[in-house]
């Protein structure tokens, strides 16, 4: 086990749910899922440069599910783009923290998304521009399962493959909830390998909590020549809040007092 | 000066190819619709710049968006129609709320759809695209204009939407007449009325100044190649000179010209305004000269409504 970057989910996690609380609630279920993804991007694969936002040779990253904000603007602070304390203005009037994320509110934001289904057309733009001018970018991208559902997905999903996109690596936040149920009563999208492996992806599988299972599958899917990668990554809504994970009605919400006590335990005891 | 009806598209290919010479940033996007958009020339000259991602609206305007994000200067393009309706969440999300410098074209507008017919007959890219938070929208009159237009926005780092006909006069304006991002053109100094027109409208607006004069009304003729950020100063200035507004589009009456035109005249200047173009209609099936005339966007109607107008204002 990488100990280092499974700790730093944590506290990623820990930084998202107190971030999210102290506004008062929001989207606390789809946040809390993709911790490790984040810790193991930020903290080890991309080429970034938190004191230089605008480096030329960073990797681009795009969180296609825009309702994730709060983990992203956590990793991003627990990285140095900016002290971990301004994440007290999440979604507060005017803020540079807005839980659907906006690149001219903050720099290090590569694309304003919320509406969901769009992230992968951007994604593939990027892809796109780097491979046209042999760059060594990589344009990195995690999508809301649910976000499955919307046709603009797929015709992404095609234009990487036609395109030979191996510069994306795209990551599916497996954790079956979206807003009205689990994503196997609400429209089902699997078998989602088949369906990626069908449209012309090379689709792995991995442990979307275990930084150890994302790392080894990212290093698979760089090595891939002429075809996108998706890394179907089984996660858990709510992962780390007891009362929250596996409930899709933790998509977004409020808490209690005595909730977020009991919330703020179970995060903790994982650190 | 050459009154004759031009295909649009081969400005358009030719000028891309120019641009793309001189500037490897450009990149064309289509959505299989490179033969009304004319960029076949573009794709021969630069094939690894011209990306083709199908049927599929949507995606063309947010993989233009994401080349746009590297710093590159994407012109995607597909029917007015498709661009402002079937992409009209990824040009408002992906492309304006973004800000991301994507040329958003639109082919093919309005009543240039001809014999497609009234599916296809883009009756609301205007409204759609004035309502954008920051959206500059560019509908130009005549072949030269549309080709000095494609340069400007090349050169201006903003969401754009070009409307473009698929046919324009060649020349209408003397060879003096420059486009500018965000500049009016006034032709004769009229004081009677005003008529405004903007892309193919205009020129049908200009042969009806000789006929007004005959008919002892003098005018004046204000061009909006830019819609936004509109001259609205140019417009004013003409409500208190002439006193009365005539607006003539290619579009909807509800929200695009004539609806700009009477947005800025009631809260600076109030004066009576006709809005000539699609009256709460969809388009039909049809050649350019048939929708023109069941449109009322001819020389007869716009002067009949003028000395109407005059009869009952002044």
């Amino acid at each position: 086990m990488s100990l280092d970057l499974q700790k730093t989910a944590e506290k990623i996690r820990l930084a998202t749910f107190k971030a999210i609380a102290g506004a008062g609630g929001g989207h606390f279920g789809g946040s809390l899922s993709i911790a490790e993804m984040l810790a193991v991007l930020y903290f080890e694969v991309m080429v970034i440069d938190p004191k230089n936002p605008d480096d030329e040779k960073r990797d681009r990253f795009v969180l296609s599910k825009g309702h994730g904000g709060p983990a992203l603007y956590a990793a991003m602070a627990i990285r140095g783009y900016f002290p971990l304390s301004e994440l007290e203005g999440l979604d507060q009037p005017l803020t540079k923290f807005p839980k659907h994320i906006d690149r001219l509110k903050l720099k290090g934001i590569e694309a304003s998304t919320g509406p969901l289904g769009q992230g992968l057309s951007i994604a593939c733009g990027m892809g796109i521009s780097f491979k046209q001018q042999d760059r060594s970018n990589r344009v990195y991208i995690i999508i809301g399962d649910g976000e499955c559902d919307s046709g603009q997905l797929w015709e992404a999903a095609m234009t990487a493959a036609k395109y030979k996109l191996n510069n994306i690596i795209a990551f599916i936040d497996r954790n079956n909830c979206q807003i009205d149920g689990t994503c196997s009563e609400v429209m089902p999208t699997e078998p989602l390998v088949d369906k990626f492996t069908s449209f012309g992806w090379k689709a792995f599988q991995a442990d979307g909590h275990d930084t150890d299972s994302l790392l080894s599958v990212i290093d698979k899917a760089k090595q891939v020549k002429e075809k996108p990668s998706v890394i179907i990554a089984s996660t858990i809504k709510g992962c780390g809040v007891s009362f929250m994970e596996n409930r899709y009605e933790w998509h977004s919400g409020k808490i209690t007092d005595e909730q977020y006590k009991k919330a703020l335990a179970d995060l903790e005891a994982r650190l | 000066m050459n009154n004759a009806l031009a295909q649009v598209k081969e400005v358009y290919g030719k000028t891309l190819v120019e641009l793309g010479d001189r500037n490897t940033d450009i990149f064309v996007v289509e959505a299989d619709l490179m033969k009304a958009s004319g960029t076949a020339p573009f794709k021969e000259k630069f094939p690894d710049r011209h990306i083709n991602v199908g049927i599929a609206e949507q995606n063309l305007v947010g993989v233009a968006a994401g080349i746009a994000a590297t710093g590159r200067i994407p012109f995607a393009c597909t029917m007015a129609n498709f661009m402002s309706q079937r992409a009209c969440d990824q040009v408002a999300m992906s492309v304006a709320f973004n800000k991301f410098n994507v040329k958003l074209v639109g082919c093919y507008a309005g009543l240039t759809q001809e014999k497609n017919g009234g599916t296809h007959v883009s009756v609301m890219d205007l409204a759609v695209m004035r309502a954008l938070p920051n959206m500059r929208i560019i509908v130009p009159a005549d072949c030269h204009e549309f080709e000095q237009a494609v340069t400007a926005i090349s050169e201006d780092a903003a969401p754009t939407y070009l409307r473009m006909a698929k046919l324009l006069p060649n020349s209408i304006f003397g060879s003096d007449h420059r486009f500018q991002i965000g500049r009016a053109y006034q032709f004769e100094k009229g004081n009677d009325m005003t008529l405004i027109a903007t892309g193919l409208t205009t020129s049908i607006a200009l042969a009806a100044l000789p006929v007004l004069r005959k008919e002892g009304i003098s005018a004046r003729l204000i061009h909006l190649p830019t819609l936004k950020p509109v001259d609205s100063e140019m417009i004013v200035a003409s409500a208190r000179d002439t006193w009365a507004i005539i607006t003539i589009e290619n579009h909807s009456v509800f929200g695009g010209l004539g609806g700009l035109v009477t947005e800025i005249v009631t809260s600076e200047y109030p004066v009576p305004v006709r809005r000539l173009g699609f009256n709460d209609q969809f388009g039909l099936t049809a050649g350019l000269d048939f929708q023109l005339t069941y449109f009322g966007l001819t020389v007869e109607n716009i002067v009949n409504n003028a000395k109407e107008l005059l009869r009952k204002h002044k």
